[in-house]
């Protein structure tokens, strides 16, 4: 008989993804342009502040590797349940004008010139923050109410706010000054660099309880995959199992655009990535999916902050371009279960 | 295991100024087959949407088990009623084991894993249905016939007194369509399961069904025990279709007769001397 999903074999598989990550966090927080002795790392701080430097860099860049790992698990998870929720394979963490609402409150920011901050966080965090949910609210009321079917409407309603919102920041982008013109761009394709702990931490604590609360919802997901007349017939509400997917999802992504600009590829190649390996049962694609794509945009941004020596590159364009080779060879090993290559 | 469904003044519209189905009373009995049958349009899946709780009676009342079908929580109609829809394929690459085993979502607890007893269920579905041997192929991958007996598996997996199905055999081999209503039956009296099925198979439903909704258009409705709901007359007054009535022992069996029918003027000519 076909293989069920035993919580057993899902608690192994979790737990060796988990070890896996702490170790490429690990390795990824020891490399970097400044060469540090691992050694002196497990000494500890010592006991002026400043003695030990490589414990220094070692915890600033961790804290880098944490936000990147934080970022890239929020936005596969995100990924995997809006694919579920509007059965849309194409469907990625920006589909419902999450992108464009953070990038306009980014763009906002910067242009103004704001340089308070609220609990850490700067200007543009905050802003992209409230624009990204001020966006999903905005998409959610309009496809709630202009349409029979929920998900097409959710759909048109992204795509349309999208679009507005786009022409909305090249208009802002057109009239910037030169030194915000490059803020702008370097954010919109997406970087991670350092936060306050404070933020790091709030953030952390968000992303991780949306993400806990996606999973707890998440086996509603399976049956929402087939259909809404499907999906009532096994007992689930798609209505309300939608409106808690997203409203989770929406907040997960906000923190995570908002910490990290537009990094684009890692909620659409991971989901389908993990779904190619260890199929499309949600009870496991969204922990594992969480847990890859933590692991990928961290390793991603140690590409990107250390391949050009001091030079750092935005780390949305190591994920576009290593994200579509590694996708393209895990097709090709798998291609057996996707039926559409047949 | 049984449960009895009881629809009365039953009214519904798509618009609200068109109804669809007008003023329909029936009762199905615990442990009863009962077909629906009648043309494209007549609204027999739009009934069965509505016994089902997907769609809201504009008048009238649907009764599971004497209580009212609005009472029920989605997950405990889920627990009383399973529905075979008419075939899909879904978007991502299910295998047949996951498909079938989704089945016992409504008896799943916070984090939604199967339990021991689940899998039985799961294993023996599988096993009754003749899936076993694509238990681990994606459903996409299996033909129309095959796809459609796994959502059959599906529905008895999920163990409810109710069954409602929406043109079962549609996609099946002769040999796969009797062995769906084989089965179905077999449903019926060794688990006494109430069974609805909409159909366009006259001579299956006339086999198979103890009772027979034979729903027209207009809102015309005939219900009884299915030897007396067909004749001839009956069935070219809601289909429009004359028919040639034959006899296997003491069933009768119906031929439709289109324009160019072999043989068409003799048999017409004299409809009654084959009964």
């Amino acid at each position: 008989m076909g293989e069920i999903l035993i919580v057993k074999n899902l608690a192994i598989k979790i737990v060796l993804c988990l070890i896996a990550l702490v170790v490429v966090m690990g390795l990824c927080a020891s490399v970097g342009t400044q060469k540090i002795s691992l050694a002196k790392v497990f000494g500890g701080p010592g006991d002026i502040p400043g003695s030990n430097i490589d414990y220094e860099i070692f915890v600033i860049r961790l804290r880098r590797v944490v936000l990147a790992g934080l970022v890239g698990a929020a936005l596969a998870c995100s990924g995997v349940v809006l694919q579920a929720i509007l059965r849309n394979p194409l469907a990625d963490p920006y589909i419902l004008g999450i992108s464009s609402g953070a990038g306009l409150g980014a763009i906002i920011a910067i242009l103004s010139g704001i340089s308070w901050t609220f609990w850490g966080g700067s200007p543009i965090t905050v802003f992209a923050f409230a624009g990204a949910v001020a966006t999903v609210w905005l998409v959610w009321c309009i496809g709630r109410f202009t349409g029979k079917s929920q998900v097409t409407s959710l759909l048109l309603a992204g795509v349309v706010v999208n679009a507005f919102f786009s022409a909305v920041i090249m208009f802002l982008t057109s009239v910037a000054r030169s030194e915000q013109l490059r803020s702008t761009i370097y954010w919109l394709m997406g970087s991670i660099t350092d936060k306050d702990p404070l933020v790091l931490w709030i953030s952390g604590v968000c992303i991780l309880t949306g993400i806990i609360a996606l999973i707890v919802v998440c086996y509603g997901l399976n049956a929402l995959t087939l259909g809404d007349e499907q999906a009532r017939g096994l007992g689930i509400d798609p209505a309300k199992t939608r409106l808690i997917a997203f409203g989770f999802t929406a907040f997960i992504t906000a923190i995570a655009v908002s910490l990290s600009g537009l990094i684009g590829f890692v909620g659409l190649i991971i989901p389908h990535g993990v779904r190619l390996i260890f199929g499309p049962d949600h009870r496991q694609l969204l922990p594992i999916s969480a847990i890859i794509g933590s692991a990928f945009l961290v390793c991603s941004d140690t590409l990107a902050r250390t391949i050009f020596g001091q030079e750092q590159l935005p780390v949305g364009v190591i994920t576009a371009i290593a994200g579509g080779p590694f996708f393209l060879v895990l097709l090709a090993k798998y291609s057996r279960r996707v039926s559409w290559l047949k | 295991m049984s449960s009895s469904i009881e629809v009365k003044n039953l009214s519904f519209g798509y618009q609200p100024q068109k109804t669809l189905l007008k003023n329909i009373s029936f009762g199905v009995k615990p442990g009863v087959f009962l077909a629906i049958v009648g043309p494209n349009g007549a609204g027999k899946t739009t009934l069965l949407n509505l016994l089902c709780g997907l769609l809201r009676p504009k008048a009238g009342s649907i009764k599971i088990d004497t209580a009212r079908i609005e009472s029920y929580s989605i997950k405990k109609l889920a627990q009383k009623v399973a529905v075979v829809r008419q075939e899909f394929v879904p978007v991502f690459d299910f295998t047949v084991a996951e498909m079938v085993s989704m089945a016992r979502t409504p008896y799943m607890g916070t984090f939604g894993f199967e339990s021991k007893a689940d899998k039985k269920f799961v294993a023996e579905a599988l096993e009754m249905t003749d899936t076993v041997q694509f238990a681990s192929r994606p459903l996409a991958q299996l033909s129309g016939g095959e796809r459609q007996r796994v959502f059959i598996a599906r529905a008895l997996a999920q163990n409810t007194p109710i069954l409602l199905l929406d043109e079962p055999t549609s996609f099946l081999d002769l040999k796969h369509q009797v062995g769906i209503y084989d089965l179905l039956k077999r449903m019926q009296q060794e688990y006494g399961k109430t069974i609805v099925a909409v159909t366009h198979d006259i001579n299956l439903t006339i086999q198979y069904a103890d009772e027979t909704l034979l729903l027209g258009a207009d809102s015309n409705y005939y219900i009884g025990q299915t030897k007396d709901v067909f004749s001839p007359q009956q069935i070219e007054k809601v289909f429009g279709v004359r028919t040639f009535t034959g006899r296997v022992g003491q069933e009768k069996f119906f031929l439709p007769l289109g324009k160019f029918a072999k043989d068409n003027q003799i048999i017409t000519s004299k409809p009654a001397s084959s009964q």
